[in-house]
């Protein structure tokens, strides 16, 4: 049974729109796939390699340092840092919420941390959450990665400094680049720099180079494996010239005696720095990874600044000890020789005033070296008015006292010696001459560093050449040790020989006769030096402030170097508050003597039982109550009255 | 019943070309699931069962003389409609559907096997109707004998599969001479009636996949990945694609059941636009030469069979092939013949047995 013509014909005609209708669509979705596989290929093939592959950057470890004996004193560490990988996160602030419970973090600062990077970086690049986790955080979120795979756990190197804080200004801090230095040297956001000391004047050199690597991930974003890697590069090693038993022993030496202060002691021959101290002081292991807020809270407010690197930023009237630019700048300007003699009767009169010595009675007649021991006012009222202003500050400026030591540290303060020009400039008002007679003793309107002073000490140690005092030896920079060139002597002055005989014997009577300088003494190592105080407040003003609750109490200085002839070691101690200059002469003298048992490599010295403070009836080196005109000068400038 | 010489006038070229997509989709499983760690996945084994059942079940529907199904196909039709009853009560529930019956080693999906019923009772009901033309009551009849199945399948819910019930209908019917003017108020009802579905009958989930489809970007996270992540898929294949198991996007899960609704993107990815071509010209010849079988069938009925049968299928693969490459709105339609899943292989090879048997027995009596 055939079906009608009718229903064929109908059914024939239909089916030929079908067919052409199937024939259609399936063009149109060859076009489709042709447009998207071949017209558009480099773009999805873009798409989804971003889909697969991850670059990764691999942190650099930056270079170790060295002591000059090659001891390391500041390496790396392996570290975890926790990140939040953008690109993988569904709902932000969901996230932040489960990531801050997971981790025991505040959600509103995981949030600020986040949001941060959110504008300047690449959505690709993951956003560091946690700097330094623990252990516990690391693997409470890798045991998490299936459901959480936003979150990331990366084993990156971070800075580890020595234990105790040792050397930690020296040394300095890294942290993450600023704005500023993101700008300008094209770093990474989260690149690590140097922030202070060391770190940060060798940045450059220690950063070392980061590296890549790029991985294949699934949708899960778990590593499924490595496509390609560019290995981070170390940064360079560098040797300091610092001696790590020496800055132990100073270091030690500064806890034994209780006090605060700095410590800066070098070779006088070279400049290099054996000893940077300066307590108290910071754990820059607090700041590898990233310093806590309250950390640096707590270090930013404490009234004892352990921020502040008192051997460059600490700046203090040099008291006594200024009394041996006073000399040298006497005798090498010709107006007296060492066999000058001055009756000291307990005081002089200059310009209509009184200026009292230390010692009530006087030393009677007194020459150079026993001016020096005995640090006669006296003899140097006299030397400084002979000289004048001018011609102290030159030889202050010769002798690397005034103005920076120029030293490869960051933040170095100038130090102050006054002249006439200085002051007329600064006030307007001339120079009364009277002034000249308390600069001669180190009071009134000079005001130094330690570097400045240990500088001075070192100058007059070697006998007239003013070395640039540094702290690195030697760099790698990839083919051995390459020795950093010393900078240009600064400025050189042979001194005369009878200079150079009257200073070294005067300051050796100081720590070997009847000096202050009694508790330095090293059996057979001819240690010279001087003590001196820098006075806090004028005594009027001691008075005066009595009941603010500052620390009033004066600090006290130790120069020194030894041997005597052909001084080997060189440098300062200052004391923070600790009254005496010659409490500090002990710290001095435990690094002399590790000095010196290694040269001959006997046993290094062991600080004994705390000494028992024997105070000395009379401290020659304390302020002399000084004429009204000078006391006026130690008040800040604006409140000064034109006194005469 | 049968005769041998039946044999002779069987469509082999057409037999082939569903046995090579039965074989491409094969492939693209084993590429799919295999895993490093435990090789050969279970579901690729589990395919093969499914394509040698499925061409047993296309000789039984081919050796059958379809007369005689269609004849019996109101039995089949009440079957099929006690069986989605029988899921809605004791389906197996999986991802929030209950849309199969546990049945042992397999489970049972009688909503792909609804379909050939349905493209059955429909030639059989527009092949005895002696007028002319289809009418407006002939047409409403055969509306609600496909509406029965359909609202049952929408229960589970399973609404992808129910709406491939929707062209068995029109295809026969338009084959079977239903006037124009019909199919266009039919049109212009549809569209005026869209806005009130979006506002009343649309879940939200399913609201959210067609406002992401106009705007993927919205969501790139959520409903809009698939759609993105298909594009890309496809995309990156490039002209001759990234090699067999070279796929990056399929291999690490960039795009989610890669065995599956998308198979046809991860070919694209794997093979390229060559693929692409080689897989949609297969296709094509098939639906060409079942268009051909109905040209050729004997009856009235034999066409309509056809044309109801092919319906559904052309449907689902333009569908699917649209969605592979993210140019239509993602929705839980398999490819027919390659994408995975024995109740749908199955049902439809036994729907191209149907085929194959009409265009056979054009020359018997």
């Amino acid at each position: 049974m055939a079906a009608p013509t009718e229903d064929r014909r109908r059914i024939s005609s239909r089916v030929s729109v079908l067919q052409v209708g199937a024939i259609i669509w399936f063009a149109a979705l060859a076009i489709c796939f042709w447009v998207l596989q071949v017209v558009q290929t480099d773009k999805y093939v873009e798409m989804a390699n971003s889909n697969y592959q991850r670059t990764l950057s691999l942190r650099a470890p930056r270079g170790v340092l060295f002591d000059r004996e090659g001891r390391v004193l500041v390496e790396n560490r392996d570290s975890f840092t926790i990140s939040i990988d953008r690109e993988l996160t569904k709902d932000s602030a969901e996230t932040i919420r489960t990531a801050s419970a997971l981790l025991g973090l505040d959600a509103e600062q995981v949030k600020q941390a986040v949001d941060r990077h959110v504008k300047s970086e690449p959505v690709y690049r993951p956003v560091v959450i946690v700097q330094d986790a623990s252990l516990e955080q690391a693997v409470r979120v890798l045991s998490r990665q299936r459901e959480l795979p936003e979150l990331s756990v990366e084993q990156v190197p971070t800075r580890k400094y020595p234990a105790d804080a040792m050397a930690a200004h020296l040394f300095g801090y890294v942290g993450q680049a600023d704005e500023d230095q993101v700008k300008a040297e094209g770093l990474s956001q989260n690149a690590i720099v140097g922030k202070f000391g060391v770190e940060k004047v060798y940045n450059a050199v220690l950063m070392g180079q980061d590296g890549a690597k790029s991985v294949v991930v699934n949708s899960v974003g778990r590593e499924i494996r490595e496509l390609d890697k560019i290995p981070p590069t170390e940064g360079r090693r560098v040797q300091l010239t610092i001696d790590y038993d020496l800055q132990k022993a100073a270091e030690d030496g500064f806890r034994h005696a209780g006090f605060n202060g700095a410590a800066l002691i070098m070779d006088p021959r070279t400049g290099e720095v054996l000893v940077h101290a300066s307590t108290p002081s910071y754990d820059p292991n607090d700041f590898a990874a990233g310093v806590k807020s309250a950390t640096w809270s707590a270090l930013t407010t404490d009234k004892l600044r352990p921020l502040t690197n008192r051997v460059l930023q600490g700046r203090y009237s040099p008291g006594s000890t200024f009394k041996i630019v006073v000399a040298t700048a006497a005798m090498e300007e010709g107006l007296v020789d060492s066999n000058f003699r001055v009756n000291c009767a307990g005081g002089a009169n200059f310009y209509g005033r009184f200026y009292k010595c230390h010692l009530r009675g006087g030393h009677g007649s007194v020459d150079m070296r026993h001016a020096m021991e005995k640090s006669c006012n006296t003899y140097f009222y006299t030397l400084g008015n002979m000289l004048g202003v001018d011609r102290i500050y030159k030889w202050a400026e010769k002798l690397g006292l005034a103005g920076k030591t120029g030293i490869d540290l960051p933040n170095e303060q100038e130090s102050l010696v006054p002249n006439t020009e200085w002051k007329l400039k600064r006030t307007g008002e001339r120079w009364y001459p009277g002034e000249t007679i308390s600069v001669a003793i180190g009071q009134g309107q000079v005001s130094v560093t330690p570097a400045g002073l240990a500088n001075m000490i070192a100058t007059v140690a070697n006998g007239g050449t003013r070395i640039t005092p540094h702290v690195v030896k030697a760099i790698d920079q990839g083919n051995g040790w390459t020795p950093v060139p010393l900078k240009a002597v600064a400025d050189r002055v042979a001194f005369r020989p009878d200079t150079l005989a009257a200073l070294h014997d005067g300051l050796w009577m100081v720590v070997n006769a009847a000096g202050t300088g009694r508790r330095g003494r090293v059996d057979g190592r001819d240690v010279a030096g001087k003590t001196g105080t820098a006075q806090v407040i004028s005594n009027e003003g001691r008075a005066r402030a009595r009941n603010s609750g500052r620390d009033l109490r004066d600090h006290g200085w130790f120069v020194f170097f030894a041997p005597k002839d052909n001084p080997q070691i060189a440098g300062v101690i200052f004391g923070e508050h600790n009254e005496h200059g010659y409490l500090g002469a002990p710290i001095a003298r435990h690094v002399i003597e590790t000095y010196f048992a290694k040269k001959e490599g006997k046993p290094l010295p062991v600080l004994g039982e705390k000494p028992s403070n024997e105070p000395p009836v009379d401290d020659p080196d304390s302020p002399p109550a000084l004429p009204a005109v000078e006391v006026a000068d130690a008040r800040p400038l604006h409140s000064r009255t034109a006194a005469q | 019943m049968f005769e041998r010489r039946l044999y002779h006038h069987v469509d082999w070229a057409m037999v082939g070309a569903i046995l090579a997509l039965c074989l491409i989709g094969l492939m693209q499983i084993y590429s799919a699931t295999y895993n490093q760690q435990s090789g050969v996945s279970s579901i690729f084994y589990t395919q093969i069962w499914a394509i040698l059942i499925g061409f047993v079940a296309l000789l039984i529907a081919l050796t059958i003389d379809y007369r005689s199904l269609a004849d019996k196909s109101h039995f089949l039709y009440i079957a099929i409609v006690a069986l989605l009853i029988g899921v809605l009560v004791f389906g197996v529930v999986r991802g929030g559907s209950r849309r199969w019956i546990d049945l042992g080693p397999m489970n049972l999906q009688p909503s792909e096997f609804a379909k050939a019923t349905l493209a059955l009772v429909l030639a059989k009901f527009f092949g005895e109707s002696r007028r002319g033309a289809v009418t407006r009551g002939d047409f409403l009849i055969a509306g609600a004998i496909t509406a029965v199945p359909l609202l049952l399948i929408t229960q589970q819910p399973d609404l992808g599969t129910a709406v491939t019930l929707v062209p068995v209908l029109f295809a026969a019917a338009y084959v079977a001479g239903m006037p124009m003017r019909i199919f266009g108020i039919l049109a212009i009802a549809a569209l005026l009636a869209a806005p009130v579905a979006w506002k009343f009958a649309l879940k939200d989930y399913q609201k959210e996949r067609i406002s992401t489809f106009i705007n993927p970007s919205q969501d790139a996270r959520g409903a809009g990945y698939q759609q993105i992540q298909a594009r890309i898929t496809v995309g990156s294949g490039g002209p001759f694609g990234k090699g067999f198991q070279g796929g990056t996007q399929g291999q690490l899960r960039f795009l989610p059941v890669a065995h599956n609704d998308f198979i046809f993107s991860v070919w694209a990815e794997e093979r390229g636009f060559v693929g692409v071509v080689a897989a949609l010209g297969l296709y094509l010849f098939v639906i060409l030469r079942s268009l051909e079988a109905a040209r050729l069938a004997k009856d009235r009925l034999g066409a309509y069979l056809v044309l109801g049968v092919l319906a559904t299928f052309t449907f689902q693969v333009v569908y699917n092939i649209a969605m592979s490459a993210g140019l239509l709105p993602v929705k839980g339609l398999t490819l027919p013949l390659m994408s995975y899943g024995g109740s749908s292989m199955i049902a439809t090879l036994a729907g191209f047995g149907l085929i194959l048997n009409v265009r056979m027995r054009r020359f018997t009596n």
